[in-house]
């Protein structure tokens, strides 16, 4: 009997001796995947010609995304005539350097005509994994490099890239301010305005840019295009400043300052229309930021004592204050995304810096720390990347991060003075 | 006398069958019954067979930081110890002018400048108050917790510790390429039962559940063998750790 009951207790206690302990891991570095781009193949002279052109937007296009890490050629040890199928190439010299993707280009001209043949492969599996074409005048060699780009950033992340996008901001000048609008990496630019002083520029889905101009005197708000006069949109004789367009284009929405307060008014794209949506007396709204579904607007206010973001519908209902750390919180920017808003704060130590509050908790991430001050925050049309200003090389700049504050980069510009940069379609 | 119908085989006869079926129920009855009753005195608390999760992660060691002010990055935990090298040979000092450099845990000793005796004049105590913030912050330690461990990597979850610095160690080579695509990290989830010895060698690694992405697979596998060896498991967890293993359960 005793044998049985000891071998039936076993039995009992068995499950529990095999019980596995379990532990969850979470919270992965994503970090960029490391890609070899050597330079393009040149098949004709017309080809060499832009060649240069063409790798540097594609360079940074690839680096700037921050989902790949753009090896450093001298470190490559294939031959730089190597070719580009892949029966040609020897994956074990790119996996040598650490390449887990390697892009091949090839650039051939015929009359004015540029074309581009981009081959990705998958450096660990030894396979052609896409192939790309296209053609672009040959002036606009950049801009068949953000073409290919894009075709590469859709590849891994099934969306479409920014890097076909533009960006407006402001360049001081001799004359005062100007606004200007160029390709995403700040190259091309085409000014917006002429003279005087010109800024916060908002980006509509047409690429034309409003913006908030003190050629009479009274901050207004103007309406240009790149390379086009401006003509007056909000003028009222009060001062209007601040504008964002809703996401489908149809209305606009700024602030209207008279002395002791400033309120935030909606109205159609044209300016007409103004209806106020907020109603604060001596309280400063400001900074107004549509929503992705263009339900929404995100302001600063300094209702509650210190300038912080809030969110209301955008015809000034259901009011919430969004940020509750710091006591000068400004310019928000509302992701395509929707659930974040970036914002400009200052810190207990008075350096200005990039902070993103999530909508629907209310959690406040930095983003930038230690690098001088950085402020105005805009998001890429995909809400990946985030366009701001920085002092950390000197002069205000223009940098670009991704939407987590990880690969902060600056754009490749002339010197000067970057201020208020708004990211458009 | 015997007749043919008595020698029939169809005249029912006594037979010991009935009472042994009878006799075997009832001792089956009573047995199950002591087992039952056995099993509800002397039996150990009941144990789940749904394996609970442990969330172990470290607490690191430091001040909590104050909820009203904004948010600081958090640092990288910093390098372990370098090993320990062969004492160079002695050189001799500047008498003088030698500073000896404050190793990381001593305190910062304010200087006292018996020549300069402070001038309690409003502007320098002015200027001292606005500076004050600027210099707090540059010699400020690492936020955590109080009851924190000087490895920790969080400031707020707690584990037990082992699994802790098991899951520290695996997490710091956590790295994830950052091509898949968002809306396919919500979803991925890999398992990974790991077996170790008693130094914490790895002996076994199994992906035992696939995430269905092959960069995600090939990330945590990765993890895992850069973190190894790990430390020595303590003595109950030896035997557990050698058998059954740890099952890893991967999340972005």
């Amino acid at each position: 009997m005793k044998p049985l009951v000891s071998a039936l207790l076993f039995l009992v206690a068995v499950p529990a001796l095999a019980q596995q302990t379990v532990i969850e891991i979470s919270g992965a570095h994503f970090r960029p995947m490391p890609m070899a781009l050597p330079v393009p193949l040149a098949q004709d002279d017309g080809a060499k010609a832009v060649a240069a052109e063409f790798d540097s937007a594609l360079f940074f296009d690839l680096q700037a995304c921050g989902l790949f890490q753009v090896l450093d050629r001298k470190s490559y040890l294939a031959d730089s005539k190597e070719g580009v199928t892949a029966a040609t190439i020897t994956f074990q010299n790119w996996l040598n350097v650490g390449a887990e993707t390697l892009i091949k280009t090839q650039l051939s001209k015929d009359g004015d005509t540029l074309r581009a043949d981009l081959r990705l492969f998958n450096v660990n599996a030894g396979r052609e994994e896409l192939k790309a074409s296209e053609a672009a005048p040959a002036k606009d060699a950049r801009r068949l490099a953000h073409k290919l780009a894009n075709a590469v950033y859709k590849h891994f992340t099934k969306e479409t890239g920014p890097f076909e996008s533009r960006i407006a901001f402001v360049r001081k000048t001799a004359g005062g301010k100007d606004v200007y609008l160029a390709d995403w990496d700040g190259k091309n630019a085409a000014a917006v305005s002429s003279g005087n002083i010109n800024v916060l520029p908002a980006v509509a889905p047409d690429r034309s840019v409003a913006f908030t101009s003190y050629k009479r005197g009274k901050p207004e708000l103007f309406l240009g295009r790149a390379g086009g006069d401006s003509t007056p949109l909000v003028a009222n004789g009060r001062m209007v400043a601040g504008v964002d367009f809703s996401p489908d284009g149809k209305r606009i929405a700024y602030s209207v300052s008279d002395g002791e307060n400033a309120e935030i008014y909606v109205a159609n794209a044209d300016g007409s229309g103004a209806t106020k949506v907020t109603d604060t007396k001596y309280f400063l709204n400001s900074s107004p930021c549509f929503s992705p579904d263009g339900k929404k607007l995100a302001f600063v206010s300094n209702r509650g004592g210190s300038p912080q973001v809030y969110v209301m519908n955008a015809d000034g209902s259901d009011v919430k204050r969004l940020t509750f750390q710091g006591n000068y919180n400004q310019t928000p920017a509302w992701s395509p995304r929707g659930d974040l808003i970036a914002f400009t704060a200052r810190d207990e130590r008075n350096a200005f810096d990039l902070f993103t509050v999530e909508v629907a908790t209310g959690k406040v991430k930095r983003l930038t720390q230690d690098t001088k001050n950085n402020e105005e925050p805009s998001f890429s049309p995909n809400g990946r990347l985030i366009l701001f200003t920085s002092t950390r090389g000197g002069s205000k700049s223009l940098y670009v991060m991704t939407f987590d504050g990880n690969n902060q980069i600056a754009l490749p510009l002339d010197k000067g003075d970057y201020t208020t940069p708004d990211w458009g379609p | 006398m015997t007749t043919a119908r008595t020698e029939s085989l169809l005249q029912p006869r006594p037979t010991p069958i009935v009472a042994f079926v009878s006799i075997s129920l009832v001792v089956h009855v009573l047995f199950a019954a002591f087992l039952t009753i056995f099993s509800w005195l002397f039996s150990p608390p009941r144990l789940s067979m749904d394996p609970e999760p442990i969330k172990a992660s470290l607490v690191r060691l430091g001040k909590k930081r104050d909820e009203k002010l904004l948010p600081r990055k958090e640092e990288p935990p910093p390098p372990p110890p370098p090993a320990e090298k062969a004492a160079p040979a002695p050189v001799a000092a500047p008498p003088d002018k030698a500073v000896a450099l404050p190793s990381k845990d001593a305190k910062v000793e304010p200087k006292k400048d018996t020549a300069k005796e402070p001038a309690k004049d409003t502007k320098k105590s002015l200027f001292d108050a606005f500076n004050k913030t600027g210099r707090a912050a540059s010699q400020e330690a690492p936020e955590g917790d109080e009851a924190g461990d000087k490895d920790g990597d969080s400031a707020k979850q707690e584990g037990e510790r082992y699994y802790g610095l098991l899951s520290a160690v695996v997490k710091r080579n956590y790295d994830v390429s950052d091509t898949i695509p968002e809306n396919e990290r919500r979803t991925l989830k890999a398992t990974v039962v790991i077996k170790l010895g008693a130094t914490g060698e790895l002996l076994d690694v199994d992906l035992s559940k696939a995430s269905g992405n092959e960069l995600f697979d090939a990330a945590v596998l990765g993890a895992i063998k850069k973190a190894a060896p790990f430390g020595p498991p303590p003595e109950h967890l030896r035997d557990s750790l050698k058998k059954n293993g740890v099952a890893l359960v991967f999340s972005p």
